[in-house]
């Protein structure tokens, strides 16, 4: 008979080649870095707690057929210390033929003793079935945001992600941004003017790990429910952040007043004539138009095409003001047995995705070569 | 088995699966997978309905074809965990 149980370290393989064939769209076998990767995440994860581990579905002849991928992070709210379970690499292996797997998997994920029950990757499938079990869908933590930097160049971008040979016509995008971006009035949609944003920047520099993980604290405590992020957890997620090989370099630099303040810090990936990928954006109340003023010009500086993020409703008004375009890729969700405590997230209150999620890790973007 | 069981449950897939089409209601034995009326998600939906208007519990490991997969199965599983319920000791 079917089971589900949790995650062991014999399933390991079963696991990563479901995961390199049905998340990654790969039909070579998953490298070996891949199983070392999902076996440290999921079975050592940070903030290890035993009760809330990743599960394995089985089928009648036990073989694995199913994954839910299971990250445990605290969280405190009002005093009070919640635990908290990020759920990701949500996947069945011919799901059509076995309607009960995925629709098991989430319900024992949600059954668990977690008060916080999340996930920022869901697509359209596990959205519906996350509603189904009265999941909550956080619209302004599942837009994705979009600030076009270099039209040509990011349509090239685009193109070549899609067929890599169109990378041949970069050359030619070159100078008909370098044309627009001498005209027009800012703030334009379609690009971001010579000087727009680096006449208002403030200075910047690169963080290392323990101040990037210092200043992680700092900012998401101004957040109702936060992360309760142990320094040692903290400081191994901000050093696997660092190993996104198909997003590209990693720019990580904290924000300072002329004063020498520390007001905000961004983390992004990304190379020239690319479009960068946002994971964290942190600012201090108040000084959030102008972080994101300096995370573009550090941007175009560096030759990208365009960035993108995921929402956060303190940033919303910031972006909407400076033309950045919102979409849809895929939804953030919360499920609380406590209804009480969904409320902070729909509020906007609750520090959500990028370190509060999964998106930090090595799955999202690495090559594991 | 109460009828009324079966006529709630089956109320329920006609106007949650089949848009309240009776005509394509299903036979009491007939699939609810194999005729593509109930996926994943309608399993997820098909749960939460029998724990809030019937008043029970479901745990994970009931969520089977055993007891999922037909109108009459669903219908004899919601029946024999109220006789549970009611069989249970109310405490001192």
């Amino acid at each position: 008979m079917s089971d589900i149980r949790p995650l062991e370290r014999e399933d390991i393989p079963a696991v990563a080649e479901m995961f390199q064939r049905i998340l990654r769209g790969r039909r070579k076998p998953a490298p070996r870095g891949a199983h070392a990767y999902l076996e440290s995440l999921f079975l050592d994860p940070p903030h290890r707690d035993d009760e809330i581990r990743s599960l394995v579905h089985l089928r009648d002849d036990g073989s694995v057929n199913g994954f839910m991928g299971v990250l445990p992070m605290p969280f405190t709210y009002q005093g009070q210390t919640l635990r908290g379970a990020i759920a990701g690499s949500f996947m069945v292996d011919g799901h059509e033929d076995d309607p009960y797997a995925g629709a098991r998997l989430l319900r024992a994920f949600q059954s668990g003793p977690q008060d916080l029950c999340l996930t920022e990757t869901a697509n359209d499938v596990s959205t519906a079935m996350w509603r189904k079990l009265r999941g909550t869908v956080l619209t302004d933590y599942s837009l994705e945001w979009l600030r076009v930097i270099r039209p040509a160049g990011f349509v090239t971008a685009m193109a070549a992600a899609a067929f890599a040979p169109a990378a041949i016509a970069k050359p030619l995008a070159r100078p008909f941004d370098a044309l627009l971006r001498r005209r027009g009035a800012p703030p334009q949609w379609t690009h971001v003017a010579n000087t727009e944003f680096s006449a208002k920047a403030l200075a910047t520099e690169k963080a290392d790990i323990q101040e990037t993980a210092a200043l992680f604290k700092q900012f998401a405590a101004t957040f109702a429910l936060h992360p309760k992020w142990t320094e040692n957890d903290l400081q191994r997620m901000v050093s696997e952040s660092g190993r996104k090989t198909n997003y590209g370099t990693t720019v990580r630099r904290k924000v300072l007043t002329r004063g020498g303040k520390t007001v905000g810090l961004f983390l992004y990936y990304g190379d020239r004539g690319g479009i960068g990928r946002v994971i964290q954006i942190l600012a201090q109340p108040g000084h959030e138009g102008a972080i994101i003023d300096t995370m573009l010009a550090d941007a175009t500086d560096r030759g990208l095409t365009a960035l993108r993020g995921r929402g956060q409703p303190g940033l919303v008004n910031a972006m909407l003001c400076r033309r950045f375009a919102f979409l849809h890729a895929s939804s953030s969700i919360v499920y609380a047995k406590d209804k009480t405590l969904v409320e902070p997230f729909l509020a906007g209150n609750a520090f959500f995705n990028g370190f509060a999620g999964e998106s930090w890790s090595r799955l999202l973007g690495d090559r594991f070569d | 088995m109460p009828e009324s069981i079966k006529a709630d449950i089956r109320a329920f897939v006609v106007e949650n699966f089949l848009f309240g089409d009776e005509g394509d209601a299903p036979e009491d034995d007939a699939s609810l997978i194999e005729n593509d009326i109930v996926d994943s998600t309608g399993i997820l939906e098909m749960v939460s309905f029998l724990e809030e208007h019937f008043a029970i519990s479901v745990a994970d490991p009931e969520i089977v074809p055993e007891n999922f997969d037909t109108v009459a199965r669903l219908s004899a599983f919601v029946a024999g965990k109220r006789k549970t319920v009611e069989a249970a000791p109310t405490g001192a």
